[in-house]
């Protein structure tokens, strides 16, 4: 377990070295090891986003004013919204995911990365599959089984590249040199096992023809729900649980807790699923199974709010201070405002109103974009730097950034929450007109066009820093950016002298 | 119809007892004592506890700090 330490000259295990400079450097080798493929991944995923973002431009601008770009195949709206969900989900959410989880269970365990040569193998496939399917999204060469539209060589492909992150993160874990296990790492485990098994066998379901009709609705719904469940909420709570006491330079409040939310979640949030048929054709003891676990998530999602809201207290004020810090507790809190929200759509009462109407797919983003999204862009803001070795080249565009995309989402989440509740009311009663429920939502959908053109200039910032970043200058070589105060400043050269990564790989 | 249902019934059973499997392992392996100290596992000599990590980039960390003095904690 500890093999890393006792390399022959290794710093760690060299008396001759002082603490503080043994945790530079082991950390400064970690980080090495992870540059190149964490990087791939974290690129790719933000061409991703920029690709997904024009079309949910378009797809929005489509749902007020149809005659736009209506003369385009492949970008009717019926084409385009898929491939929005599609490159967002499995382009730009999947692969900044994996490159977060990639460089925390590294860092977490304090083992480097390997297996370059098979993680370049998965980002490339990855990035293929998901041009491929997007391709033939835009084409009708689909599935309209919603979460699982890509045709099912992508989907083989993705799973495949499902495993390659599998065997990777189980390296990391099997050579880690700190006993304990921090709780994002059991979180981070969540995914990369639980998820991968689900991935495969709902696809088999959709694809082979094994579940058709209501069979092939409930697998659908077992599975989409499990996608943010078992996939993305994992990892954006990882980054959160890592990230905030590390800014902060603070302890969780009660890691207690932070276990308790862990294993609870991994109990109930399986089982939530079926709560999206509410008032389908289904045995009703199976809708009722999905809000009963609804409910039951409030345990997991109450000691989260707990624990994060308490890490925080007396320290908001820094929020000013640290890009990280603003894009995670925003997340963060995101996490539990989308939780408590889903858990009450999961009540029949409250779900006759909201099923079918806007609602949903505002509480979609929230989960989806305020929450995950917004602790994916905190974690690269913190990691990117110490992958490089320099740091971020404008302040002003990190914040044009943050309050772009932050109001952005805002404005999207509250048009379409009110908007989408009037319309479920409306909708609920015969005597209103369809073309006046129409009609009352035209106002709100051009205010979620708006949210997205702000959201778009947030993408734009972020990715012109991340192409500055990437193409600046040579790496500085300093292995911490960010100097602890009143720490003796360390020798220039104490990294210089050391042969890069790959030769002692080879010299050992 | 009843193959799906067996499906979806027998993974939710699978994860469960995967996590039960899990949680066990946890507990034999020492994973569930002094469960604090972990929380303190991501701190070390270089960044400790009390000291933060991140700022703007040309903002931090003295630009913080002297902001904050005497009115931190």
């Amino acid at each position: 377990m500890s093999e890393m330490a006792d390399e022959p000259g290794h710093p760690e295990g060299d008396p001759g070295v002082p603490p503080r400079d043994r945790d530079v450097i082991r950390r400064a080798r970690i980080d090495e090891s992870c540059r190149g493929p964490v990087m791939f991944f974290i690129l790719t995923a933000v061409v991703w986003l920029l690709v997904g973002t024009v079309l949910a431009i378009v797809a929005s601008v489509k749902m007020h004013s149809p005659e736009f770009l209506a003369n385009l195949e492949p970008l009717t709206f019926g084409r385009v919204r898929p491939a929005h969900l599609n490159t967002v989900i499995y382009g730009w959410s999947s692969l900044a995911g994996i490159g977060v989880l990639l460089w925390l269970q590294a860092r977490l365990c304090r083992a480097p990365l390997r297996f370059h040569r098979l993680l370049y193998g998965v980002g490339v496939l990855w990035n293929l599959a998901v041009a491929a399917g997007t391709i033939a999204l835009l084409t009708t060469h689909f599935n309209s089984v919603e979460w699982l539209e890509f045709p099912v060589w992508t989907a083989a492909t993705l799973g495949v590249g499902f495993l390659g992150v599998m065997v990777v993160s189980l390296d990391v874990f099997r050579r880690r040199t700190k006993h304990h296990i921090f709780v994002s790492q059991w979180y981070l485990f969540g995914a990369v096992f639980w998820f991968p098994i689900l991935y495969v066998l709902a696809n088999m379901m959709i694809h082979l023809g094994m579940a058709s009709g209501i069979a092939q609705a409930t697998a659908n719904w077992w599975f989409a729900h499990n996608v943010l469940g078992i996939w993305f909420t994992p990892i954006g709570l990882a980054a959160a649980y890592y990230f905030i006491p590390k800014v902060l330079g603070r302890p969780i409040h009660s890691y207690y807790l932070s276990l308790l939310g862990f294993w609870t979640l991994a109990l109930f949030y399986n089982w939530a699923g079926t709560h999206h048929l509410i008032g389908g054709p289904l045995p009703v003891w199976l809708t009722t199974v999905g809000t009963v676990a609804s409910m039951m998530m409030f345990i997991p999602v109450v000691t989260v709010a707990i624990n994060h809201h308490m890490t925080m207290v007396g320290h908001f004020q820094k929020l000013k201070y640290s890009p990280t810090l603003r894009f995670i507790v925003f997340g963060a809190m995101s996490y539990t405002l989308v939780s408590v929200q889903g858990s009450l759509m999961a009540l029949r009462t409250v779900n006759e109103t909201t099923h079918f109407t806007h609602y949903t797919v505002a509480h979609a983003h929230l989960g989806m974009y305020a929450f995950f999204t917004m602790a994916m862009f905190g974690s690269i803001y913190y990691l990117v730097p110490r992958l490089l070795g320099r740091e971020w080249p404008s302040a002003t565009l990190i914040r044009v950034h943050f309050w772009c995309t932050a109001t952005g989402i805002f404005l999207y989440f509250s048009g379409l929450s009110w908007g989408g509740w009037r319309q479920g009311e409306m909708m609920n009663h015969d005597t209103v007109d369809f073309q006046a429920i129409v009609d009352y939502l035209i106002p709100f959908l051009w205010s979620r066009s708006f949210a997205g053109i702000l959201m778009t200039v947030g993408h734009v910032a972020f990715a012109i820093l991340l192409w500055k970043m990437w193409r600046g200058k040579e790496p500085t070589g300093e292995p911490a950016l960010f100097p602890a105060k009143g720490a003796p400043k360390r020798e220039e050269d104490s990294l210089h002298d050391r042969p890069p990564e790959s030769k002692r790989e080879e010299s050992s | 119809m009843n193959l799906i249902y067996l499906l979806i019934w027998g993974t939710w059973v699978i994860f469960g007892i995967s996590v039960i499997w899990a949680l066990s392992w946890a507990v034999s392996r020492g994973h569930m004592t002094n469960v604090e100290q972990s929380g303190q596992s991501i701190f070390d000599d270089e960044e400790p506890i009390g000291e933060m990590t991140d700022y703007f980039p040309g903002e931090g960390p003295d630009g913080y700090l002297n902001a904050q003095e005497g009115t931190d904690e």
